[in-house]
């Protein structure tokens, strides 16, 4: 049982860790990625 | 009424904000690859964004909650698996790489360009049908999520859950994929923060040590350790990889991310970092149930696991976690979380409703025409045809949702639904994509023998759920294999 205890602990550790940092890069990051986004659809727009 | 009025300022901004950005992505959408797929043009970030947004709801919380207080941490092994088989995906590209490759809209639109049209519609067929099934809980149980932590009276739930559909409906009918998107993106911040809210005040006030004391004396071993709980074992992981495997690459909601990036290498990494956030979708809801169970799992054993009682009132265990949010929530935090789970249900319901009315015209409405001798649509009339299915898998929604109630463990119910076209689907295009002798007759096999082997050993003979899982997969690879060995493949 402590084996196990200590396998979902770290998992957790990880799980959490990584679900917050991935989360604020995806924030920051991501912004930039809606913005040219949008550029590339509007162009594809104005093409027809 | 457990809302204060900074809460319900928090909750109406949020609301106000996310329609109106839906609602601002109407005028990107110029042809039906933009409305149904973005336009292929979208970038990591964003991809991830959407990606995690569109599988991350209330219904994810609600069901992993009660997975964590029915199990304890043997509950877990199954979000580790979700996440690893997805990071395995995006590293080896393994389905998505070539499905990318082949600039698809759908999923069943593969069975066409690989078999066979009429595979196609019964593959639509199924995967729409098993699809609006199993979003068909979803609407009540999220309702009784925000009725319980908000303290509105439950005989406003019908009221309350008709009105944030109309809103969902409202953006993405308009806008399609590039209102989803932006609004998953809002939506996903939103969403991650109230998870990392609330993941910190269940343990600040249930504490680690009780936590682990309450799973030995409830559960002792079986509360850890996933293959000594009887409802576990070793086939019930198996099957649990198979299906993580299938949901991961043919699942049409994810793979219409898969189709919306900018590339095949966008899409996988899109896949690996979103299997890390996929980690923390299960494992961090299921510490909130065993949290839950911690502090009010006090009442009668059912099944070895004793009721939540919760202000003398007993509940189902799957109501512990929010009620043990509506406890534990201080004013303006309550706000932010209510706000984060109605984000997480926002994206869920606009990216499944587009999904699987995408299925309805692009799988079945357009190929019917086609194969009646009609003329192709053009770009504008497929819009509308989607627009139409967008309505009616609403009104199905709305009717079926609020008034069915699953058996036993919401997150069991929902595998069972998802396999009965899952089975099929993933056999035929894994054996599509890598194994030249799959033809039109081991596809039928295999997408009848997959729903099959769903429907009769659950609903009929009543068989174990994984058990159950396993025989879908099996049936369905015995199908394919036999099928097209059977018959030389069609020139």
């Amino acid at each position: 049982m402590n084996l196990w205890l200590i396998f979902w602990t770290l998992m957790l550790v990880v799980a959490g860790g990584s679900f917050a940092a991935i989360t604020l890069v995806v924030t920051v990051r991501g912004l930039r990625d809606l913005r040219q986004w949008f550029a590339t659809l509007g162009r594809q727009n104005a093409d027809g | 009424m457990n809302f204060a009025p900074v809460d319900w300022a928090i909750v109406a901004g949020y609301l106000i904000a996310t329609v109106a950005v839906g609602l601002a992505g109407k005028r990107f959408v110029g042809s039906v690859a933009h409305y149904l797929v973005a336009g292929r043009e979208l970038g990591l970030y964003v991809g991830i964004a959407t990606l995690a947004a569109t599988e991350i709801g209330t219904i994810t919380f609600m069901y992993n909650g009660e997975f964590g207080y029915r199990y304890g941490f043997a509950a877990f092994a199954p979000a580790l698996i979700s996440g690893l088989v997805m990071i395995f995906v995006g590293r080896t590209g393994f389905v998505i790489r070539r499905l990318r490759d082949l600039r698809l809209m759908t999923v069943p639109e593969y069975f066409e360009v690989r078999y066979s049209r009429g595979l196609r519609i019964v593959t639509g067929v199924l995967v729409a049908l098993g699809g609006i099934l199993n979003m068909g809980v979803f609407l009540k149980i999220e309702g009784e999520f925000l009725t319980v932590v908000s303290g509105i009276d439950s005989r406003y739930l019908v009221g309350v859950m008709t009105v944030i559909l109309l809103l969902e409906l409202l953006y993405t009918v308009l806008g399609g994929m590039v209102s989803v998107v932006i609004t998953d993106f809002l939506q996903y911040v939103l969403l991650s923060v109230a998870t990392i809210l609330v993941s910190i005040y269940a343990v600040t006030f249930a504490g680690w040590t009780n936590i682990v004391s309450k799973v030995t004396h409830v559960m002792g071993h079986a509360g850890f350790s996933p293959i000594a709980n009887p409802k576990f074992g070793i086939t019930f992981l198996v099957w649990q990889t198979l299906l993580w495997l299938s949901l991961h690459t043919c699942w049409q909601t994810t793979a219409m991310r898969v189709f919306s990036t900018k590339s095949a290498e966008t899409s996988k990494r899109v896949m690996t970092w979103t299997g890390f956030i996929f980690l923390g979708r299960g494992m961090l809801p299921m510490l909130w149930g065993i949290a839950a169970l911690t502090l009010y799992g006090t009442g009668a054993l059912h099944g070895g696991v004793p009721h939540p009682v919760v202000d003398g009132q007993t509940l189902a265990p799957i109501d512990a976690m929010p009620a043990m949010l509506a406890h534990i929530l201080g004013p303006g935090v309550r706000g932010v979380v209510v706000a984060g789970m109605l984000a997480a249900t926002m994206s869920v319901n606009s990216s499944y409703l587009l999904g699987w009315s995408a299925v309805i015209s692009q799988d079945v409405i357009l190929p019917v025409r086609q194969a009646l001798g009609r003329g192709a649509l053009g770009s504008r009339a497929q819009i509308l045809v989607n627009r139409v299915a967008n309505l009616f898998v609403s009104l199905f929604l709305l009717f079926w949702g609020l008034y069915y109630r699953p058996p036993g463990a919401v997150y069991l119910y929902l595998n069972i639904t998802g396999t009965i076209f899952l089975a099929g689907a993933f056999v035929c295009v894994v054996g599509g994509l890598y194994w030249k002798r799959s033809n039109v007759l081991g596809g039928y096999a295999a997408m009848l023998a997959g729903a099959a082997g769903a429907i009769v050993p659950f609903f009929v003979l009543q068989w174990d759920e994984n058990v159950t899982g396993f025989a879908a997969f099996g049936l369905a690879l015995c199908g394919l294999v036999v099928g097209s060995l059977l018959r030389r493949r069609e020139p």
